[in-house]
C-alpha cells in the first residue's frame, strides 16, 4: 500500500506544466523551417516560444520544490492563455475546436489553475 | 490530423463514459487507504485510455488484428487502472504506456492507419498518464527507487513526446488524403476525373474570368474598383481583396480577390480569387476536379509581417501567432502556371520570372 504524507497536488501540476512546456517548445521548433525559407519574423517568434517553453519548465520545477514564485507565475501563465484560448474560441477565426486543441487550450491551462491554487501554504 | 475518422469518433463516448464508473471504483477500494493524488489520477486516466481502446473495437472488427491489439491493450490498462497498490504496478504502467505509444507510431508508419484527433488526444491522454505514474510524490511512505523514477520521467516523457509529434506530423505530410494534398489546407471533395462537361465549363470559367479581369492588369483600375493589397508588398506577391464583392458567388466580373506579383517594375496582375463568406461553405464547382476550391485551415498567422507556418499536432502555434482558418477559395491564374489554371498557389518560380522580366 501507498501512503501519502503531504500533498501531491505540486507534483501533478509539475506533470501537467512540463507537457505544455513541451507543446511549446514543439510549436517554436516547427517555426523554424518557415524562418529558413524566408519568413524572416518567425526566426524571433520561434525563439521566443523556445524561451517560453524554458520559463514553463523551470516553473514546473518551481512548483514542484513548492516555491511561491513559482506558484504565481504558473497561475499567471494558465490565465494569460485561458485567456487568449477563449478570445480565439469566441471571436469567428476558425480556431481549432478540436479534442486536442480543447485539451491543450483549456482543459490543461484550468487543470494547473486548480492544482497550484489550493495549497498556498504549502508554497514558500 | 485535424479530422475526426468516422471510425474512432465512438471511442471518444466511450472514453468519456468510463469516467464515473472508474470515479466510482476508486471511491469503493480507497475506504480509509492515502494513496497520492497523481496515482489516483493515473488510475483515472489509464481507465479512460482503455475503454478509448475497447471502443475502437466494434469499428475494427473487419481488421482482426488491429482488433485483437485493442482488446488486449483496453484490458491491459483497465486491469492496471484497478491495480495501484500492486508492488510493480508503476514499472507495468510505464511499460505498458511506452509500449502502446511506440505500437502506434509503428502502426502509421507502416501505414495501417492515418493519425487523427482522437488517435492524437489519446496519446496525449497516455503521456500525461505516464507522467503522473512515474513522478515521485513527496511524503510516500515507501520512497522506492525515486532517482530512477526522475531520470525516467525527465527522459521518457519529453522524448515519446517529441517522438509521437514528429512521426504524426511527418506521416500527414508525407501522406496525406485526397482532400489534404496541400499542408494547411483541405479540398473540396469532387469526382477523380474530370468529364468532357466539366472540361467545358472549367475553360468557359476560366475565359470569363481571364476576360473580366483583364482591366486590372493596371492596378490602378483594380484600386478604383475597391480593391486594396491585404498583406505587406515586400512579399513575392499580394492578394488584393474588395469588401464590396464578398456577397458575390463565383462571379467573374467581381472576384473578392486579385493577386499581384509584386515585382521591382510595379504590381503584375497574376489571376483572380473567388472567396466564400463562411468555413466548410465550399463554392459551385463546375469543373469538377479541375475547380476544386480550397479551405486553408489550422495554419498560424501572425501578424508580424503577416507571415504563416502550421498547427502543430499538439495544436500550438509560435507565440505572437493565433491558428486561423480560412472560408474556402478558388484561384484563376491567368499567367501560365505549371500547377494548372486553378492550382491552389502560384508556382514561385513564375512570380520570380515575372519580378526579373
Amino acid at each position: 500500500m501507498i501512503k501519502a504524507e503531504s500533498s501531491d497536488r505540486a507534483e501533478a501540476a509539475f506533470v501537467l506544466l512540463i507537457m505544455q512546456s513541451l507543446f511549446w517548445l514543439i510549436a517554436g521548433i516547427s517555426a523554424v523551417p518557415f524562418a529558413i525559407a524566408g519568413e524572416v519574423f518567425m526566426a524571433p517568434l520561434a525563439v521566443a516560444t523556445m524561451l517560453l517553453a524554458l520559463l514553463t519548465c523551470l516553473v514546473a520545477i518551481g512548483i514542484v520544490w513548492r516555491r511561491r514564485w513559482a506558484r504565481g507565475l504558473a497561475i499567471a501563465i494558465e490565465a494569460v492563455c485561458l485567456f487568449g484560448s477563449a478570445v480565439l474560441l469566441l471571436i469567428p477565426l476558425g480556431f481549432n475546436r478540436g479534442p486536442v486543441s480543447l485539451m491543450v487550450n483549456v482543459l490543461l491551462p484550468v487543470a494547473v489553475i486548480l492544482l497550484v491554487r489550493k495549497d498556498e501554504g504549502a508554497y514558500s | 490530423m485535424f479530422d475526426i475518422s468516422p471510425d474512432h469518433a465512438i471511442a471518444l463516448y466511450t472514453g468519456m463514459l468510463a469516467i464515473p464508473p472508474a470515479l466510482f471504483l476508486l471511491k469503493v477500494r480507497l475506504a480509509g487507504r492515502a494513496v497520492p493524488g497523481t496515482v489516483l489520477a493515473a488510475s483515472v486516466l489509464m481507465a479512460v485510455a482503455g475503454a478509448i481502446h475497447l471502443g475502437l473495437v466494434w469499428t475494427h472488427l473487419g481488421e482482426p488484428v488491429t482488433a485483437v491489439l485493442f482488446v488486449l491493450n483496453g484490458i491491459s490498462y483497465l486491469v492496471l487502472s484497478q491495480l495501484f497498490t500492486w508492488r510493480w504496478w508503476r514499472i507495468a504502467s510505464a511499460g505498458l504506456i511506452t509500449m502502446t505509444l511506440l505500437g502506434y507510431l509503428g502502426f502509421i508508419v507502416l501505414g495501417f492507419d492515418s493519425p487523427d484527433q482522437v488517435a492524437l488526444a489519446t496519446k496525449l491522454l497516455e503521456l500525461t498518464t505516464l507522467g503522473l505514474v512515474l513522478v515521485p510524490v513527496r511524503g510516500e511512505a515507501r520512497k522506492p527507487h525515486r532517482g530512477w523514477r526522475w531520470s525516467a520521467l525527465g527522459v521518457a516523457v519529453p522524448l515519446l513526446t517529441l517522438m509521437t509529434s514528429s512521426v504524426v506530423w511527418v506521416i500527414d505530410l508525407a501522406r496525406p488524403d485526397a482532400q489534404h494534398v496541400h499542408a494547411g489546407a483541405v479540398l473540396q471533395s469532387t469526382n477523380d476525373v474530370a468529364t468532357p462537361e466539366q472540361f467545358a465549363a472549367a475553360q468557359r470559367l476560366y475565359d470569363q474570368t481571364a476576360a473580366a479581369i483583364a482591366p486590372y492588369t493596371d492596378w490602378h483600375v483594380a484600386w478604383a474598383a475597391g480593391y486594396r493589397p491585404g498583406g505587406p508588398q515586400d512579399q513575392p506577391s499580394t492578394h488584393w481583396m474588395n469588401p464590396r464583392y464578398a456577397a458575390y458567388v463565383m462571379d467573374p466580373r467581381h472576384p473578392q480577390g486579385l493577386v499581384y506579383a509584386n515585382s521591382k517594375h510595379g504590381p503584375v496582375l497574376l489571376g483572380a480569387m473567388f472567396q466564400m463568406q463562411h468555413l466548410g461553405q465550399f463554392g459551385p464547382d463546375p469543373g469538377g476536379p479541375l475547380t476544386a476550391w480550397h479551405q486553408h485551415q489550422n495554419i498560424c498567422f501572425t501578424p508580424f509581417g503577416v507571415e504563416f507556418s502550421l498547427m502543430t499536432p499538439t495544436a500550438t502555434c509560435p507565440l505572437g501567432a493565433i491558428d486561423v482558418s480560412v472560408p474556402p477559395m478558388l484561384h484563376v491564374w491567368i499567367v501560365d502556371n505549371p500547377g494548372g489554371k486553378f492550382a491552389v498557389d502560384i508556382d514561385s518560380r513564375v512570380v520570380k520570372q515575372i519580378d526579373q522580366g
